[in-house]
Order: C-alpha cells, then structure tokens, then sequence
C-alpha cells in the first residue's frame, strides 16, 4: 500500500473503519499517525527482549530519521510505562545514536540505508518497525501497511530471531501476516 | 384378621411413613439447596474462566484494533452450548465484537463496572451474566461479557425433584413394608389384648386370659397386669357367686320357718275364731231366748240392757266372721281361671240395690278384658272394694261409683272409684292395715278388716294395691294382677 494512499486516507475515522457496520463510532478523528504512534508504543508490550535491553530503566522508543510523527508520538509517551518502565521518545539522524533504544521506527527518508542502518540496529537487539514498502524484505521487523483504510501491520519473525527478540503470540495473532524463516515462507 | 386391620398399626404405619417423607423431604430439599448453591459457584467460576481466557486473548484484537482476531476468538464459545452471546467493548464502552449462539443480535445492555471493580455478574430468571474488565499491564483496555442460559442449572434442578419423587416413592414403600415387619410385633399383642378385653367385658367371662406372645417391655407389663386382674375379678366373682348361693339358702331357709309360723299362727287364729262361735252363738240364742220369754220381767231397763248385750254379740259374730275371712284369704288353695270383672261387679251392684233400694246410687261399669286369677278370692276383693264404695257414698243425695280399667305399660289397671266421703291421702299407709280405719263407728260402721283381706289376695295374686283420695271428693282404688309373679300359690 503506498504511503501517498495512506496519506489520503489520514482523516478516515479510526473506529468506524475497525467496528463493522452495526456500530456507528462518531468519535474525535483520529490521524493516521496519531494511530500508529499508538501501536509503535503497544508493539513495546508484546515482545521480549534479551537481557541487555530489558535492564534498561527507561523504554526509548527512537525515530531514525525525519519524524513524520510530530507531536503525536510525544502525547502517545506522555505518563506512559512499558513493563513499568517510563516510555520516552527520542529523536536520531544515525544509528551510532541508536544505543539505549528498544524501538526504532526508520523513517521513509531512510530507505536507501536500509542495508546499513539495519544490521546495526540488530546488534543492538533493537525493535525495528517502519512504513516503507518493502521493509520486511530487507530483514526489517514489523512494517506498518493500510488495509481498506484501517492501518495494520505485518510481521517478520526471522529478522526479529536474528536480533535475539520474540514475538508474542497475541500480537502475531493480530498481525496482517506473519514472515517466517524462509523454509515455511509465509 | 391381618395386622392391616389393627387400628393401632395403621397408625403405627402412618406415622412411620408420614416420619420418613419429613425427614426425606428436609434431607433432599437440604441436599438440593447444596447442590443448587454448588451448581451455581461452578457455573460462575467456568463463565469467569471463560471471560478471563477471552479477555486476555483479545488484549492484542484491542490494542490493534482489530476485532477480527477478537471474534474468532470469541467464536471459540460456540463450543460450550450453554453461552447465550458474549461481547467485548472497549473501554469506553463502544462494541467491539460479539458473539451469539443464534448467529442474531441478541445484546446484553452491559453497564460500566465500578471503579476497581474487575468483575461482576448478575443473574435473571433463565440467563447469567458475567462482566470482567481486560486489563494488561495494569490498563484497562477493554470490557468482556459472557451471557449464560441456566438450563443445565434447570435441568439439574429437575433431576433432583426427580430423583426426589423416586426416592420418596422407594422410601414409602420401603417404609411400609418395615412397618407391616415391626408394627406386627407392637400392635398385634395390643391388639389381642383390647379384643380380649372386649370379648370378657362382652361375655362377663372372667376365666380368659391374654396369651403374651413374648413382645416383651411395656406391652408384656400390661399384659401381666390385665391378667392379674382378671384373676382378681375372677377371685371375687367367684366369693360373690358362694356368698349369693348362702344367703339364697339361707332366705329360703327362713322363709319356710316364716311360712310354718305363719301357717299356725292362721290355724290357731281361725281355731280360735272358730271355737269363739260356739259360746257366742250360745251367749246369743240365750239373752235371745232371755228377751222372748221374760222380756216382760225384766221391764224397760232391763230388756234395753238385754237388747245391747244382744247387739255386741251380733257384732263380735261380725268381727269373728270378719277374721275368718281374713284368715281364709290367706291361706286357702287358690285355682287360676279367667275372672270376668265386669260381670261381677254388675252382680255385686245388684245384690247392693236389692239390699238398700231407697239409695240412689249410679254405677258406671265398663267392660273390661278377663282376669286371672281364684274367682272366689277375686269376689271377695270387689265385694270389699265395692262395699266400701256404697258405703262411704252413702252421705251423698246422688252416690256414683265405676268400675274400670285402663293400659299401662302393658298391664291392665283395674280401678273402683267413688265421689263419696274420702279420706285424708296422709293416712294412705293406715289403709290395708287390719283394724285401721280412718272414719269414726258412729259415722260408717264397719271393723277394718276389708282392705287388708283386700290387698292380701292381690297379693297372692302377684298383684298390688293402691289409693287415691281426697277429704269430700271420694276415693279411687286401684289394682293390678299379676298371676305369672306368683307361681307358687296355684294348686
Ligand atoms: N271408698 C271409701 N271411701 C272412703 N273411705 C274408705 C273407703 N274405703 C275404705 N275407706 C276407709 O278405709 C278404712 C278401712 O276400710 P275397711 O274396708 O278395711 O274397713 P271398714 O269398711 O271400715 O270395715 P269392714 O271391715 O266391715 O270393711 C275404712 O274404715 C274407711 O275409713
Ligand atoms: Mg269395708
């Protein structure tokens, strides 16, 4: 799904397109990015870390590159925890920066360094979730995609194996689809 | 007879049975309160359950908005046939997804939990519903509920009555038949006892005794007893009968010596009236002889003197055939025969007019049914009766005198009633005594023999005697016969 689409479709109510047509949501509208924003901070609660990663006092989620959040991300964090750990955001040009990050979302202005900017980030057992095309294929880990309007997600477990990280089965559950190791395909 | 038929073992038997339906009904109503109580915590804590299960596994379908994942997993509760619908919302308070065993909309209306309140349920006439909040990692991300039928709850409850009627059935008969084991044992002895007791009581047979059948305990102790006390009453009925044999043998004994003594003393009362005549009838044709043949001697005074010693003699004659009468009463044979009292009396009247024309006396006679009994005697009885009755009328310008008779109580009343001179009902007792007489010589003549020659032929007739009368108005006597009562007195 192009990101020129999902662009479009930023003002769709967020609950009327997730409830079926018996239930009518007449709520504040939501933005596409006020959405995922929300869902970059839950992916926090359903995966687990290695060690090193879950020692750290505070939850940094990063964004690598230009933000396209704004605002939305920051007020998504304000007073939130994650595994009663304060949630954070935290802005990086690079990923020498990365260090003390658990999630990091790779902006779209990023997608030429991919096959650097990720290998790295697996070293640091780092989360990494983008909304660029084809980001499951270069080993990312969880890439936002729209479906009908309603923003959802796709999932690869091999990368995420790679970098020591493990999916719960909840959110798999709930994923668009699920990238396994290349054997089982998808 | 069956034991079924001892009144005291129906009883026994009721009671027993009536006992063990309590008791049953108690027990299983207890039993059933249990297990509805059990029943119903089973069923909440499977619905907590499955309301937790589902919660937590549409954590992710709540956080990702996708109530897709979270109705399949919703639709796992097609499984237990019991779930009604069951619906998750988000927390505040919009569908999110549901589920219903029909496929329809059914809807439960689900209202907020209480703050800190993670779950709740309620229950209606045929349905349950339990609420719970969905909370992860300390936020509460949503609302399930699960909506229940009760009828495995009805069901259940069903089974029990059921299964209680069943019981209750066996146990009574059950019941029955231990009754008709043991309640023989109890009721059959007391039963013989009260037919006994009737059966003696009945036939006034004291020498019957109770069997003990050996039931032991209080009913051996009343058996004892009841036989002890007929063997008491026996003891006595016997000393009774002997005492009554004695004194019978002993009245009759003095009755014979009475009768003996009464006989001579009438054989020498009627010698003596006998032997009396003779000297009388001499002192009478003499002073008679006396008065013929020197009347005129004596002069005036002298044959007035003769006249009262002649008078005297004339009445003692009276008195003497007066007791001779009596006499003869008492103690000649006497021959049962009917006795036409009306024809009598007719004859008596005549032979009273023939003897005192100039009165005017009027009989009213009715015909009366026969007696029975010694013709003379009975003559002599209305010969008194009716005597007296002329007499003691004779005051009267227009005497009345009946004879009658009249039913009472299945035995004949014969009845001589007048309206002349009464008497004074105080002296009634006087009456039939010999020499009593309750009028003065001068005013009615007569030597007080009558009534009691009177009252002892009806006697030996069985009979009895008695009298009305009022001072002025007359008098009525009355009398019965019985000659059945006096069986001895026939030749
Ligand atoms: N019909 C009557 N009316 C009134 N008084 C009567 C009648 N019959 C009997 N008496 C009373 O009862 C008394 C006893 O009667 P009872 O016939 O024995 O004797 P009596 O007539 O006087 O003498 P007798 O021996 O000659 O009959 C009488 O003296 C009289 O006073
Ligand atoms: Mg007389």
């Amino acid at each position: 799904m192009s990101i020129a689409r999902a662009q479009h479709c930023r003002t769709l109510l967020f609950v009327a397109l997730a409830a079926s047509v018996s239930f009518s949501f007449a709520q504040t509208k939501v933005t596409e990015y006020q959405v995922k924003a929300a869902y970059l901070y839950n992916f926090g609660k359903f995966v687990n870390w290695p060690d090193t990663q879950a020692n750290r006092p505070i939850f940094n989620i990063c964004i690598l590159g230009q933000d396209p959040f704004g605002a939305d991300l920051d007020g998504v964090l304000t007073n939130a925890t994650i595994g009663g750990k304060r949630a954070s955001p935290k802005r990086i040009t690079d990923t020498s920066a990365a260090q003390g990050c658990q999630i990091v979302f790779i902006s779209s202005s990023e997608s030429g360094k991919l096959d650097r900017i990720l290998p790295a980030l697996d070293k640091l057992h780092a989360l990494t979730v983008s909304d660029m095309p084809r980001f499951l294929d270069h080993n990312g880990m969880i890439q936002f995609v729209m479906d009908s309007g309603r923003v959802r997600f796709e999932v690869n477990l091999a990368a995420a194996d790679t970098a020591g990280l493990g999916f719960s089965s909840q959110l798999l559950k709930v994923a668009s689809s699920v990238k396994r190791s290349e054997k089982k395909g998808e | 007879m069956s034991a079924n038929d001892y009144p005291i073992f129906r009883r026994l038997t009721r009671m027993n049975m009536l006992a063990s339906t309590l008791a049953l009904v108690v027990a299983c109503t207890a039993f059933l309160a249990y297990d509805v109580f059990l029943f119903r915590e089973g069923l909440l804590r499977n619905l907590n359950v499955q309301a937790q299960i589902i919660g937590s596994n549409s954590v992710s379908a709540l956080t990702f908005n996708d109530p897709k994942s979270a109705q399949s997993t919703l639709s796992a509760l097609s499984l237990s046939s019991n779930i009604i619908s069951a619906g998750i919302s988000t927390p505040d308070g919009q569908r999110f997804a549901h589920y219903s065993r029909t496929g329809g909309a059914e809807l439960v209306q689900v209202p907020a939990l209480a703050a800190g309140n993670d779950e709740a349920h309620w229950f209606g006439l045929n349905e349950v519903v339990v609420v719970h909040t969905i909370v992860f990692q300390g936020a509460n991300v949503g609302t399930v509920y699960i909506q229940s039928d009760l009828n495995r709850f009805y069901a259940r409850v069903w089974q029990y009555v059921l299964i209680l009627a069943l019981i209750l059935f066996a146990s009574l008969f059950a019941a029955r038949f231990i009754s008709a084991y043991f309640g023989k044992a109890v009721a059959q002895p007391i039963a013989a006892l009260s037919e006994t007791a009737q059966t003696v009581s009945r036939q006034k047979n004291y020498s019957i005794r109770v069997m003990d059948s050996g039931a032991g305990g209080e009913v051996s102790v009343l058996i004892r007893a009841f036989n002890e006390m007929l063997e008491q009453i026996q003891r006595r009925d016997d000393e009774l009968q002997g005492a009554r044999v004695g004194l019978e043998k002993r009245v009759e004994e003095r009755t014979r010596q009475l009768v003996a003594a009464n006989r001579e003393l009438e054989a020498f009362s009627y010698s003596v009236s006998h032997d009396l005549r003779n000297p009388l009838e001499t002192i009478s044709g003499f002073s008679y002889l006396l008065l013929q043949e020197y009347g005129d001697k004596l002069g005036p005074a002298g044959k007035a003197n003769l006249q009262e010693v002649n008078d005297a003699t004339k009445r003692m004659a009276q008195l003497i055939d007066d007791l001779l009468a009596l006499a003869h009463a008492s103690s000649t044979a006497m021959h049962r025969e009917k006795v036409d009292l009306t024809q009598m009396t007719k004859s008596i009247k005549s032979e009273l007019q023939r003897r005192q024309p100039e009165r005017d006396v009027s009989f009213v006679i009715s015909e009366c049914v026969s007696a029975e009994g010694d013709s003379s005697l009975l003559r002599v009885v209305m010969e008194n009766l009716l005597n007296n009755a002329w007499k003691y009328t004779s005051g009267r310008e227009k005497g009345r005198i009946e004879f009658g008779c009249k039913q009472e109580s299945g035995t004949t009343v014969y009845y001589v009633r007048d309206n002349g001179a009464g008497f004074d009902p105080e002296n009634i007792d006087r009456l039939f005594k010999p020499f009593q007489r309750l009028h003065s010589k001068s005013e009615f003549p007569g030597t007080g023999v009558g009534l009691a020659t009177v009252q002892r032929i009806i006697h030996r007739h069985g009979g009895e005697i008695w009298a009305e009368a009022k001072v002025g108005e007359g008098a009525a006597f009355y009398f019965i016969l019985q000659p059945e009562l006096a069986a001895r007195q026939w030749a």
